[in-house]
């Protein structure tokens, strides 16, 4: 069952548009990444959503109601939850008074902040302030005060961007977790595509105020609609190619194409790093030139008669500067036609 | 850690020790005539004055307060236009004396005095203080809690109360703590509009009779009242507010069709603070300007401008002797006499200057009616002043800086003046610049203790309003106004830093 549904929303801030023509649903139960650069537009779609501002044109309708567009609702009546990107948290109330704001006299509130507390692992955190919890503590919190008065959507404005690596990766688990286990559908916006792809159930690409491809996270990264998502996504390698008997032809040979394809086209090939194998063979024609180590893997930098690129290798066994191995690329790759 | 240089220690032992004696005198001779000062409090009138008082306090900081937040409100928050126009608007009152805006009323409603006259007056007076602290509490809220609010159920005005107002509070708080003390020690705008209440009575009692028990023991119970107000300062000077530059977006309300009657609101506020009185005084000026004695008025203020740079000179030494101790070798021993100094910041001027009639009067005759007490006077005055604003350049010196030097083999000293003073010397020089301008406006102290035949701008000001010669006080008080009013306020840091902030998009 379709929850939101925006169509056609253009918004712009004196000086151009921010965001054009966006048009996207949200089912029950999704969580739904948006991945954009920063500038793109992100913020201020979840800001559209939330009421925090007018769309100059389109509508937005959230669980069969008209919210902007023919009419307005403000944020207070929509019962959308938010989280902002630095948690901002009251800073003049405590843990317990932070999550129970949005449950003014209700009955149950009490059982209900013990209940979010115990689901974000942080009981006996009742009576701290905002400013006694680390960067983790905060986002839980404040994921929990959203949660709290039950909204069926939640917004998560770049909850992660703030803290550390393995912190957010932690993270980011535990909030899938909450998230599911209260049974609230989920918009996360993010400019990190690892975020994106690991977490959501679809992922929505923003560039330059437009949606430009909307799928699962294995569609998306694995069948890139243009180039600029493909190098957005993850290191890509950008060779020259030409269709000939339905296979692509390259200076690294005759490849698969993943998507349809015509006869006779030239194009641009995107083939991603970890694609490579790298057989090492001493009358190879490719050498290694440079190699970085990064403990699980290695990225190898690999001179081709005609070519400079960059492979994804097994880190322990990633062949050594110097050493002469044979190129192969495994699997489909995408390509791009024109240039 | 270094030890600090004995010059700087014997100069703020000495401070210390000028601070404390008056005062300290005061309360001896009081406790000598114990009975009689009983007696004198124990009258009816004690209790008139103290209702007075209190009702005066009360009320002008209430009002101050409302009308900082409404300003301080729609200049941070709203869509108004020229926001950084309406910011200056609403500081202008800091530029002109209390008793100056109480004169230009005066001036021109004769019927203008008794309590509500002082009450506008110093709400007016007052209000920029509030409008300054809450503003720039306003700017620091982040906005992300707010919309958080919002998406929680709560409407604008609802949010406003629960997270915005509990964020601001101590920031207002501690503002109108500041305007109860400011209240309290006022005296030149309460005396000339003839409203009684302790400073006023304080005045008369020392002018009317040779018994000064009755003015001093009045005195004691005023310091009581600044002691119990400063009590609650000291409560409310914790903040938790974050120490980080909140959200640097800001949330700006739409005022639509409101925004004409927000304007002429805060127009008309401007026009009471500064408008009507400066116009009326402006008007005086011209009309009496035949009759002007400008003799009189360019001497005048020679001796103003002679007297304040003095006593700047003198404030500024010793400020920067406290400074440099406790801000580079903070101690025990340094905290304690930089909290005996800071202590005199509350102190009404008529008790200070009180006190040195009794002290200079009694114990050092030969200094008494001389213009060295007024200075001193000045320095127990405006020594706190001075020490805050010398405290911040001194204290933005970088550590490393100073030990860079001293790694390149300049002494202590010579780091000191080779490398500190000059770094910090831009606002070393602002803040004695300030300390003048202050004393250039300062009334009571100098009334008490100036030498007979001198006379300032401010001294000549008050005794034509004592004759009710209107016009022939005009054109003091605009000389004040312009000479010290105007350059304090472009000179007061956190106008400009509230000004550009403001203007941020």
């Amino acid at each position: 069952m379709t929850l939101l549904s925006l169509s056609n929303i253009t918004k712009g801030f004196g000086e151009g548009e921010v965001l054009s023509g966006i048009s996207i649903d949200v089912q029950q139960d999704e969580l739904l990444a948006v991945l954009g650069s920063s500038g793109a537009g992100k913020s201020t779609l979840l800001r559209l959503i939330a009421g925090f501002e007018k769309p100059d044109s389109g509508e937005i309708v959230f669980d069969q109601r008209v919210v902007a567009g023919s009419e307005f609702v403000p944020p207070e009546r929509r019962h959308i939850g938010i989280v902002p990107q630095d948690g901002a948290l009251f800073p003049h109330l405590n843990v317990f008074d932070n999550i129970g704001f949005g449950l003014k006299g209700d009955p149950n509130r009490d059982a209900r902040v013990k209940k979010l507390l115990e689901l974000i692992e942080l009981t006996g955190y009742e009576n701290r302030k905002p400013q006694e919890l680390s960067g983790g503590q905060m986002q839980r919190v404040a994921l929990a005060r959203a949660l709290a008065p039950k909204p069926k959507l939640v917004l998560l404005d770049e909850p992660f961007s703030a803290l550390d690596a393995e912190l957010r990766e932690r993270l980011r688990l535990d909030v899938r977790r909450i998230i599911r286990a209260e049974g609230v559908s989920a918009i996360l916006v993010t400019h990190d595509q690892e975020e994106a792809l690991s977490l959501a159930d679809r992922v929505a690409v923003l560039r330059e105020g437009r949606i430009i491809q909307v799928g699962t996270p294995t569609e998306i990264y694995n069948a890139p609609a243009d180039i600029g998502i493909a190098t957005f996504l993850g290191d890509a390698v950008l060779i020259d190619g030409r269709v000939e008997d339905g296979k692509l032809v390259t200076d690294l040979g005759k490849l698969t194409p993943l998507n349809q394809v015509q006869e006779g086209q030239t194009g641009v090939v995107a083939i991603r790093s970890e694609n490579f194998y790298l057989q090492p063979n001493p009358a190879g024609d490719s050498e290694v030139i440079g190699r970085v180590f990064f403990g699980h893997d290695a990225v190898v930098e690999v001179q081709t008669p005609t070519l400079r690129i960059k492979a994804r290798s097994n880190g322990p066994f990633a062949p050594e500067v110097g050493m002469k191995v044979t190129l192969w690329v495994r699997g489909a790759v995408n390509f791009y036609p024109g240039k | 850690m270094q030890k600090p240089p004995v010059l700087l220690a014997v100069l703020g032992v000495f401070a210390a020790l000028v601070a404390i004696l008056p005062l300290g005198y005061l309360v001896l001779r009081l406790f000598e005539g114990f009975e009689a000062a009983i007696a004198e409090l124990a009258r009816a009138r004690t209790l008139e004055l103290l209702l007075n008082t209190v009702l005066l306090v009360t009320s002008v900081s209430l009002s101050a307060l409302a009308i900082g937040v409404f300003q301080a409100w729609f200049v941070v928050r709203t869509n108004l236009r020229f926001p950084g126009f309406f910011a200056i608007l609403a500081t202008v009152p800091l530029a002109i004396p209390s008793y100056v805006l109480a004169l230009g009323y005066a001036s021109v409603f004769p019927w203008f005095s008794g309590f509500w006259a002082s009450w506008l007056v110093l709400s007016v007076a007052t209000a920029p203080y509030v409008f300054l602290a809450v503003s720039a509490a306003l700017m620091r809220v982040d906005v992300a809690s707010e919309e958080v609010g919002r998406s929680l159920g709560f409407g604008r005005f609802k949010v406003f109360l629960k997270i915005t107002w509990p964020q601001v509070r101590t920031s207002a708080t501690a503002a109108v703590l500041l305007v109860s003390l400011y209240v309290l020690s006022e005296f030149g705008a309460i005396a000339l509009l003839r409203f009684d209440t302790f400073t006023r009575a304080i005045y008369n009692a020392y002018r009317s009779s040779f018994d000064r028990t009755a003015a001093a023991s009045l005195a004691v119970v005023l310091v009581f009242l600044t002691l119990i107000i400063l009590f609650f300062a000291r409560r409310y000077r914790g903040d938790y507010l974050s120490q980080r530059a909140a959200n640097p977006r800001r949330l700006r309300a739409e005022l639509g069709p409101n925004r004409v009657p927000v304007s002429v609101a805060l127009l008309v506020i401007a026009l009471f603070g500064a408008g009507i009185p400066l116009a009326a005084l402006l008007n005086w000026s011209l009309i009496g300007s035949s009759s002007t004695d400008f003799e009189k008025l360019i001497m005048a203020t020679l001796n103003s401008a002679g007297i304040a740079a003095s006593a700047a000179v003198l404030v500024s030494v010793f400020a920067l002797a406290v400074a440099i101790w406790t801000v580079r070798h903070r101690s025990k021993f340094a905290a304690t006499i930089e909290g005996l100094l800071w202590s005199n910041h509350a102190l009404p001027a008529i008790v200070v200057g009180l006190a040195l009639v009794f002290f200079g009067a009694n114990i050092t005759p030969w200094l008494y009616q001389s213009i060295w007490l007024l200075l001193v006077a000045y320095l127990i005055l405006f020594l706190p002043n001075g020490l805050a604003a010398m405290a911040t350049p001194l204290s933005q010196v970088p550590r490393s800086v100073v030990e860079v030097s001293q790694s390149m083999g300049d002494s202590y000293r010579k780091t000191l003046t080779r490398v500190v003073l000059p770094i910090a010397s831009p606002g070393l020089i602002a803040a004695s610049a300030l300390v003048m301008l202050t004393v250039l406006k300062e009334l009571p102290a100098t009334l008490l203790l100036r030498p007979s035949g001198t006379e300032t701008l401010a001294t000549r000001l008050w005794s034509a309003t004592e004759e009710l010669a209107y016009a022939q006080a005009a054109p003091y008080a605009l000389v004040l106004v312009i000479i010290a009013g105007l350059p304090a306020l472009l000179l007061n840091a956190s106008v400009r830093k509230t000004y550009s902030e403001v203007n941020q998009k």
